[in-house]
């Protein structure tokens, strides 16, 4: 199957093998930019086997059948690439960006490690990864300050054994029982061409990058079972507000509100990413307004307070940050935001919908404006929605939805019985600190 | 399937840029088709080096209080977020640097509203002294972090003056900055100075000597500035700071010695043997300390050089009980280094990486607008890039092995750990990198 979009911009195509490739030219020149979407994420997880999937992230850089412990790195580092890969709930992704003429190179090694990771794998890499994977845990969440923040929302958020009820990094015990046997089955399990969009950003002809894909990975055959991923639909409402409460040494008291809502791609999740907005990105927001400057009782965040994490098979989820003053307890600072919050079902006006539109498609833009991100940005489109072309259009999105429209969705979704909070306080709390109800 | 060869890279050659010069300032741009997203940046020769040592921070909190605007009381950001405009302010040690990111197609009208806050902002006391506190609140926030507390506490341990100071003043130094010497900060160095602008993008339908008149409107020409070469360290050396954080999981680990001036190093030597010691994920203290050892995520070092000065650093993460061997290992590395050499493919790495690898760090606008200011800051020439290349093309092993003895200097270094004291203060007297001091986050700076 061959398309080539409307704006003469992407091309598609699909190898018999199920692999999707996709095709876009980069804005500056003598660069390709590639990026592996593998369909597997955390959520395909099971519980006692949690951070499998990004634990494979690490051990696809650790050799395969014709490519030694550390080469891949060194390959691309070598010709001043960059090059990373990163796991989600969603998906797992790996990427180079290398200068044109070491294409092929990079689709080789792309292809060798998909094809013939498992014979590279050995118990020594695995306790060598492990430990890795650990140290990065401890790292990004044991030793700092609200690391655990995340993975306590996701608890509360999700119930016991729901595919999203846990952080990507996984516990340390099962980290632990991580066997041989069974990373080799994740692997086959997940690791096929038909479960893989393959984009490059390039200003190679189109036909060009599909002969070279072809020849590294037309031969390689989809997987013979697809697995059944687990079942991510949510019977229950959340039936907050739920709450988790942390006294530990963090340097304030910190707040995090979050609230169940649509699915990535609904229609919903875009009202709600634009409320998110008026809420909580940019210093027009009202939560910086309010809090920040006219208040001003939480610390200043440059106006970073309120996001969305995009979840695609399951309910995404509204998150709204802010750490409390000097002298500020947490009640205050959480009472204060919940009003703030609140106050959204009152309306918004079309100037603050306005400003909340710009934000956004400034962050996109910013986003796509470098051939790795545009790469990413295709290679999601694809593997989420089959639409590469949504990399580009995704602003118009928020064209049609009106002021009224984000007004009903905060007044019936940012309420109590949909609210979690995972609330932390300093153990040696100031005088006019109260512990948490 | 056999291993592709690698083809023949194109030739590469840095975008010369366009100067012109409009009334005290000169605009440098880069055209690139295509790249719908601009990025803006004002160069003022004013960073932290600068500043009197009874004003330290000012320029931080001036950089901060510009983001009030005109009007003050944050007024900017939101009037830019209406052009899909993103406010850029950064202070470093050697620049004042204003800018935005926005739509090249909504440039004007963006512009209009950047030159006023840089030019003519409100700087109303209520507003710095908001600002003022809530950076005295940021700091400690940050440095709850360990390694951020790590990199902070470098300054003090290797000079005196200025640079023992972190650069937005410190928890103590900033507190003393009031609102006429922010205003007095700006009114000098800031409003009445045109600088350079820096502008890359889709210029089609751009007029640059308009924008150039916006922004700089009468003020005067950048002066030349002085330069002098900062104090020496105190104390022994080599030596061990244990910076106390209770309970830590973790010791965040700093390796860290001075480093001559910017203009006095040879780069692409001093860089490359950072790049073969920890500047890649190939490099040396990674593959030893994360690959091998599996003590940490991940471990690094760079040069961070300044107009006067200069800082080697070392740095990784590692478990309380294998941080001493993660120094000796790592001072074992520096040592192998400076004895034996690098190999040949060490150098083709260095060498390739930064010669066929430049389109790739040149793909975006960012990239290109922070080379430019680089070039501004530290008076380098149009073709600085392309002349940086022909420096690492021309690299030897002979020319590595030389920078190994002349800028790594394990024998000068201070180590800062930041982490449990009470776990670590036995064994880290016991590795042979000098005396062991014990200190406070709260007595670091005064």
């Amino acid at each position: 199957m061959t398309t080539i979009g409307a704006a003469g911009r992407v091309g598609q195509y699909t190898l018999d093998n199920g692999l999707r490739l996709v095709t876009a030219p980069a804005s500056t020149g003598q660069v390709a930019s590639v990026n592996l979407w593998y369909g597997v994420g955390s959520r395909h997880e099971v519980p006692g086997r949690t951070g499998f999937a990004h634990l494979f992230e690490h051990l696809m850089f650790q050799g395969s059948g014709n490519v030694a412990k550390g080469e891949h790195f060194e390959e691309v580092e070598r010709l001043g690439g960059d090059i990373n890969a990163s796991t989600s709930t969603d998906r797992t992704n790996y990427y180079e960006t290398v200068p044109e003429h070491a294409l092929d190179r990079v689709l080789w090694l792309e292809a060798d490690r998909l094809e013939t990771l498992r014979d590279g794998m050995t118990q020594e890499v695995l306790d060598n990864q492990r430990d890795v994977v650990k140290n990065e845990r401890r790292q990004r969440y044991d030793n700092q300050p609200y690391g655990t923040a995340l993975e306590r929302i996701l608890r509360l958020a999700y119930p016991e054994g729901h595919p999203y009820h846990h952080p990507t990094i996984g516990s340390m015990a099962d980290l632990d029982d991580a066997d041989l046997d069974y990373v080799k089955s994740f692997h086959k399990a997940h690791y096929g061409p038909d479960n893989c969009v393959l984009t490059v950003v390039s200003d190679l002809d189109p036909e060009d990058v599909l002969a070279r894909v072809e020849k590294y990975f037309g031969h390689l055959p989809a997987r013979d079972f697809v697995p059944e991923a687990p079942d991510a639909s949510l019977p229950e409402p959340l039936g907050g507000p739920v709450r988790d409460a942390v006294t530990e040494t963090v340097p304030a008291a910190g707040v995090f509100l979050g609230y169940r809502v649509a699915a990535y791609g609904e229609r919903e999740f875009d009202v709600m990413h634009l409320a998110s907005a008026v809420l909580g990105q940019g210093q027009g927001s009202r939560l910086y307004r309010s809090l920040v400057v006219d208040r001003p009782i939480a610390a200043d965040d440059g106006g970073g307070a309120a996001d969305i994490l995009p979840f695609r098979y399951t309910d995404s989820l509204l998150l709204v940050n802010m750490l409390a003053r000097e002298g500020v307890s947490g009640d205050v600072l959480e009472e204060a935001m919940r009003e703030e919050i609140a106050k959204l079902a009152a309306g918004i006006t079309e100037e603050e919908l306005d400003r909340a539109r710009a934000v956004l498609e400034r962050d996109h833009l910013q986003s796509i404006s470098s051939p790795s991100g545009l790469a990413d940005s295709i290679g999601s489109c694809t593997q989420l929605f089959g639409d590469p072309e949504l990399a580009y259009t995704w602003p118009e999105r928020w064209t049609d939805i009106t002021a009224e429209e984000v007004r009903a969705a905060a007044e019936r979704l940012m309420v109590d019985d949909n609210l979690l909070v995972v609330r932390f306080d300093p153990e040696t709390a100031g005088a006019d600190a109260a512990p948490a109800s | 399937m056999l291993r592709p060869d690698i083809g023949t890279p194109a030739s590469y050659t840095f975008p010369k840029p366009r100067r012109i010069t409009v009334g005290g300032g000169t605009v440098v741009a880069i055209d690139v088709p295509g790249q719908r997203l601009a990025s803006l940046r004002l160069v003022h020769p004013y960073g932290g080096a600068v500043e009197p040592l009874d004003a330290m921070g000012v320029s931080s909190l001036t950089s901060e209080v510009l983001e009030d605007g005109p009007a003050g009381n944050s007024s900017l950001a939101p009037a830019l977020e209406r052009h899909g405009a993103e406010w850029v302010s950064r202070v470093n040690w050697d620049g004042f640097i204003t800018g935005l990111d926005a739509p090249a197609n909504r440039l004007g009208e963006a512009v209009r509203l950047f030159a006023d806050a840089v030019r003519r902002p409100a700087l109303a006391p209520d507003d710095i002294v908001r600002r003022r506190d809530q950076l005295l609140e940021r700091f400690w926030l940050e440095a709850a972090s360990a390694s951020t507390l790590a990199m902070r506490s470098l300054g003090g341990q290797l000079f005196t003056g200025r640079y023992a100071t972190p650069l937005a003043g410190g928890p103590v130094r900033l507190a003393e900055v009031e609102p006429e010497t922010v205003a007095a900060f700006h009114a000098d160095s800031i409003a009445s100075v045109a600088g350079t602008l820096v502008v890359v993008g889709d210029l089609s339908g751009v007029d640059l000597e308009d924008l150039g008149k916006t922004v700089f409107g009468d003020a005067a020409a950048t002066p030349v500035r002085e330069v002098a070469a900062p104090a020496p360290p105190p104390g022994e050396l080599p030596r061990v700071l244990i910076v106390d954080r209770p309970g830590s999981v973790q010791s965040a680990l700093v390796i860290a010695h001075r480093a001559p001036s910017r203009s006095q190093v040879d780069l692409p030597r001093a860089e490359g043997i950072s790049e073969v010691l920890g500047g890649l994920f190939t490099s040396r203290l990674n593959m030893e300390l994360r690959e091998r050892l599996g003590y940490t995520y991940g471990a690094g070092s760079r040069f961070d050089l300044r107009r006067d000065s200069g800082v080697f650093f070392a740095t990784t993460q590692v478990e309380a009980d294998t941080t001493a061997h993660s120094i000796t290992a790592s001072l074992e590395q520096i040592a192998k280094l400076r004895s034996s050499g690098v190999t040949a493919e060490e150098l083709a790495s260095v060498r390739d990486s930064n010669t066929v690898g430049l389109p790739v760090s040149y793909s975006t606008a960012r990239a290109m607008a922070s080379a430019l200011v680089d070039m501004v800051v530290h008076d380098l020439p149009d073709d600085y890039v392309d002349r940086h290349r022909a420096g690492y093309e021309a690299l030897t092993e002979d020319k590595l092995n030389s920078a190994a003895e002349e800028y790594l200097h394990p024998e000068e270094a201070v180590v800062v750990v930041v982490g449990d004291a009470e776990r670590l203060s036995g064994p880290l007297a016991d590795i042979g990198a000098g005396p062991v001091e014990v200190r406070s986050p709260e007595s670091l700076w005064s």
